[in-house]
Parts: structure tokens; C-alpha cells; sequence
């Protein structure tokens, strides 16, 4: 495997004037979609079949250095998690990882079971009609496969979106925390760039100036396949048990009609 | 923020029907091997019902897809802790036991019973397995409420196995019990079923607490409460207690653990996704 490529989006840089969002549409060829009423600047709600950057925009009183409200931007993407519930849901095959570390799905491979959808921490992986297949942010892999970074970290105009080795990133975003504290940004914080954390660390992991669950992340997302080796086992229990009930019901006890009550 | 896979009626036929094939296989497989001759009508019933169900089920699994035609991707790879992947290839392998146990049932295999009554133990794993690996299914996601609910694959084995044993009642009392009283047998084994889905299904609200809300409270609790632990569960036990093995009432206590167990499903599955 090549060395992990990442993007770190600082959201202390954004100034929320969506050029990630174009140009990703752009470069991607995402269709039109109807704009939607928010109640905010933003738009659209959620990430969708054809919106896989997204800048949201969020009010959070008490959220700011000298406790009035806080008006925070920040550019959302799928996180290409290290350990990623749609990749280890898909059944085909289709969403598959890079050699850099980034999650992707074979549009020509995924045949729209839609349960990768379903066990997306993060609500990324949107179902497309048309296409009748699965469809997210591909870390611009033509591009990244070519020499270029994602079209979203390039045409962002303060660096908000960077795009580089994950190793070097998450060094230079320990700093740059460090310099957002001492400026009176009490909350400044990583998300995702501990691969000792949370589903083993996001490969698209973020700056907040506030705590998770005000920008609506998860504070400790987990793999959905954790659950599968407990509710197997509970589920064979379950079978014991119905079968040692048929096996009473139906043992022949040589005499009578064996099927009165118990 | 999260999003659901909007599974519709399809799906939570699928989850009905692959939970009635593999009880009912199981039902008989049971019976093939030690319900000697008088259940011998309780295993073709059981064996011949799973067929067409099963078959039922990969035809609505296929037309749910996006793209159907690529429904054969799923054969591509077999994931151990997918149940996506491991459920695909259950409903084939599932498939395959349940034609081959109907066919043994006929004529030129008759001398081949002893055969007939293996093959049934093993298949009656993979009907374990296509009756409650749905839930596991449920469970494996980033969904609330879901992925909260440790015991339902649990529960919908145990209804599986209820409504598979329902379905052959029912069909063995509309044609006729046949010689040996096999009839009697299934619903005393239903009444099994029936108890330790209650328990399951005592343990599972247990077990969730508050997570459970969507299904015990709101828009969906009427038809939780009502259509299934009364009507599906707890009215067809009393009625099979009281009716002293009478064929009328059997049937309308098969019927409504039918209804109860396609409820279950439907409350489990759309609840969050509405």
C-alpha cells in the first residue's frame, strides 16, 4: 500500500463560500438538484446522491471564545474511515480500498442492496435512482491516481480543505490546535486523526471549534459489524430452544395421540 | 444525519417469508427424523411449503435491488462477518436443500427416507440461519434503535419458527391431518415457539428500555401492541389452551400468528424509517 493520503478540513478556515461544493459537482459531473430552504445558508440538509461535499452551516449559541453565539462552517465529507462499516457491509465487492488508504465504490460492481447506506456512521453513502447504485465522495480518485489532489482541496481559496500525506497532516493540525487555544478557542479539537480512536481514525478528519455533537457528528462512532458475533450467538440460543420444543412435541411416546396439551 | 436504507415492502416480505421457509423446513426436518410414521404428512407439508417460499424470497430480494440484473455480484465473495454476503448465499444454499428434501418425498426416492432424514439436519441449520440471520442483519448498522437491539435475531427466529409451524397447521388442517394426528403434534410444538418468542420478545423490550420507543410508543405502538403481542401472540395461545384441539379454532389461531409475525417484521423494519 502507498503512503495514506488524507484531506484535514480545518474548519476554522472555512468562510463557507462553497467552492469545495462546486467544484466537486463539477469535476464529479453531479447533476442539478432542487435547492431546499434550511432555514440557514446551507444547502442541501444532508449529503445526497449527488452532493458528496457539503457546507454546513450552523448556529450554536454559547459556542463562541467569548460565550456569545457561534456561527461555525464547516465543509463535510464522507471520512474514509479506516475501519468502515459500508465497506465491510457491501456484498459484491463494489466499495473497495485504495491503495491510499480511501474508500471507494465501483459503480460498475455495486447492484443497490442499499445496506452499505444503512451502516454509514455518518449518513455519506446516498442511494441514486437513475443509477440504481450506491454513491459517495470518491476522494477524487481519478484525480489522486493522477498526480492531482481532490477537486474540492483545490479550489478552496483559504486552505480550509488540505490535501496531502495523512502522517504530515495530523502534525501539522496537532499545531495548529494548539495555536487555536492560545488564541481563546477553548474547544478547538481534532476529529478523527487518532487512528488509536474511533473506527481506527478517519482519512478525511477535521478541526472543530466545538465539541462533535454540536457540528451533529457522533462523539465516538463505532463499527456496525460489532454487533454481528453477540446476536449470532444469542440467535442460536434461540434455536436450541425452539428446537428442544419441537423435539418434545414431536418425539414419539408410543402411546395416545402424543399431541395433547403440555 | 443518518441515513436510512429505505427498505419497503419487499424487504419485509422477504424477512416474512424466509422466516416461515425456514421454520416450516425445520418443522419438518424435526419431524421427518423423530415423529415417526403418524408426522410423516408434517414433513412433506413442511418440506413442500419451504420450496416455493424460498423461491419467493430470491425473486423479492432480486426485484428490491437497484440494479437486479447484477443481483450475481453477490457471488463474487462470501464475507464471514457480513450478513448481507452470508445471507445471499443462505437463500441459494437454502434453496437448494429445500428442493432437494421435497423431491425425496416422492415416489422413486421413497426407499431413500434414512437419506431424506440427514439431508433435513443439515438444511434445517441453513432454515435456522434464513429465519433469524435478518435480524442480525437489522442489528449490524449505524441505525438507532437497530443496532441497540442485541436480541433481534433472537426473536425472529423464534418467530420463524411459530409462523413456519402456523403455516403448516394451517395447511395440514385445510387438507385434511391425514392419518397419526400430526396436526395435533405442530401446534403442540407452535405453543412452544409461541412462549419463548413472548420471552424473547419480554427480553428484547427489556434489554432495549428507552431505546425501544419507536416501536412501543408513538405511531407505530398500536400496531405493536395490538396486532402483535395481542392478537398475534398472546390470542392464539389462549385460543390453542382452550379449544381442546378443535380444527376451527386452530386455524383462526394459525391465521393470527401469520398476521403476528408479517407485523413483527413491519413494525421492526419501517418503524425508523418513517
Amino acid at each position: 500500500m502507498a503512503r495514506t493520503l488524507a484531506m484535514f478540513t480545518d474548519t476554522s478556515l472555512c468562510i463557507g463560500c462553497r467552492a469545495c461544493q462546486v467544484a466537486c459537482k463539477q469535476w464529479n459531473e453531479l447533476g442539478m438538484e432542487q435547492p431546499e430552504w434550511t432555514g440557514t445558508y446551507q444547502n442541501h440538509a444532508h449529503f445526497t446522491d449527488a452532493t458528496f461535499r457539503l457546507v454546513r452551516f450552523i448556529e450554536a449559541p454559547g459556542a463562541s471564545p467569548s460565550g456569545d453565539l457561534a456561527w461555525l462552517l464547516m465543509s463535510d465529507v464522507c471520512k474514509h474511515c479506516a475501519d468502515a462499516g459500508c465497506l465491510d457491509a457491501c456484498p459484491t465487492g463494489a466499495i473497495y480500498r485504495t491503495e491510499f488508504g480511501t474508500v471507494n465504490i465501483n459503480q460498475d460492481v455495486c447492484n443497490g442492496c442499499r445496506y452499505c447506506v444503512s451502516s454509514c456512521p455518518f449518513g455519506v453513502v446516498s442511494f441514486n435512482e437513475h443509477t440504481g447504485t450506491a454513491r459517495k465522495c470518491t476522494f477524487c480518485n481519478d484525480r489522486i491516481h493522477n498526480g492531482l489532489g481532490p477537486a474540492c482541496a483545490k479550489a478552496c481559496p483559504t486552505e480550509s480543505i488540505q490535501f496531502g500525506f495523512r502522517d504530515e497532516l495530523v502534525a501539522k493540525a496537532g499545531k495548529r490546535v494548539e495555536s487555536l487555544k492560545a488564541m481563546g478557542f477553548k474547544d478547538a479539537q481534532l476529529y478523527g486523526a487518532d487512528q488509536k480512536g474511533f473506527l481506527g481514525g478517519l482519512n478525511a478528519f477535521f478541526l472543530l471549534l466545538a465539541k462533535p455533537s454540536t457540528y451533529n457528528l457522533p462523539e465516538n462512532p463505532k463499527v456496525p459489524q460489532r454487533n454481528v458475533v453477540v446476536d449470532s450467538l444469542l440467535s442460536i440460543g434461540s434455536a436450541v430452544l425452539v428446537g428442544l420444543g419441537a423435539l418434545l412435541a414431536f418425539r414419539d411416546r408410543g402411546k395416545g395421540d402424543g399431541g395433547g396439551h403440555a | 444525519m443518518l441515513k436510512t436504507p429505505e427498505w419497503g415492502m419487499m424487504i419485509v416480505l422477504y424477512f416474512f417469508f424466509g422466516g416461515i421457509a425456514g421454520g416450516a423446513y425445520f418443522t419438518a426436518a424435526i419431524a421427518d427424523n423423530v415423529g415417526g410414521r403418524r408426522a410423516a404428512r408434517v414433513a412433506l407439508v413442511g418440506y413442500l411449503l419451504s420450496l416455493p417460499l424460498v423461491a419467493l424470497c430470491g425473486l423479492l430480494l432480486i426485484a428490491d435491488l437497484g440494479v437486479p440484473s447484477r443481483f450475481l455480484n453477490m457471488m463474487r465473495m462470501l464475507k464471514f462477518w457480513d450478513p448481507m454476503s452470508l445471507g445471499a448465499w443462505a437463500v441459494g444454499v437454502f434453496g437448494l436443500f429445500s428442493f432437494v428434501s421435497s423431491v425425496m418425498c416422492f415416489g422413486p426416492f421413497e426407499h431413500l427416507a434414512t437419506l431424506r432424514r440427514r439431508i433435513g439436519l443439515v438444511g434445517m441449520l441453513f432454515g435456522f440461519f434464513l429465519a433469524s440471520y435478518t435480524g442480525v442483519l437489522l442489528s449490524a448498522t449505524a441505525q438507532p434503535f437497530w443496532s441497540e437491539a442485541r436480541l433481534m435475531g433472537a426473536l425472529f427466529l423464534a418467530s420463524g419458527a411459530s409462523t413456519g409451524m402456523a403455516a403448516v397447521s394451517l395447511i395440514l388442517a385445510l387438507t385434511g391431518d391425514g392419518p397419526g394426528h400430526g396436526l395435533a403434534r405442530v401446534k403442540h410444538a407452535d405453543r412452544y415457539s409461541m412462549i419463548i418468542e413472548l420471552v424473547m420478545l419480554a427480553l428484547f423490550l427489556a434489554l432495549l428500555g428507552s431505546a425501544a420507543k419507536p416501536i412501543v410508543s408513538g405511531h407505530f405502538a398500536p400496531l405493536f401492541w395490538g396486532g402483535l403481542v395481542a392478537l398475534g401472540l398472546v390470542v392464539p395461545l389462549v385460543l390453542d389452551f382452550v379449544g381442546h384441539g378443535r380444527k376451527a379454532l386452530g386455524a383462526v389461531s394459525a391465521v393470527l400468528v401469520l398476521m403476528g409475525g408479517f407485523i413483527l417484521r413491519y413494525v421492526m423494519v419501517m418503524s425508523i424509517q418513517s
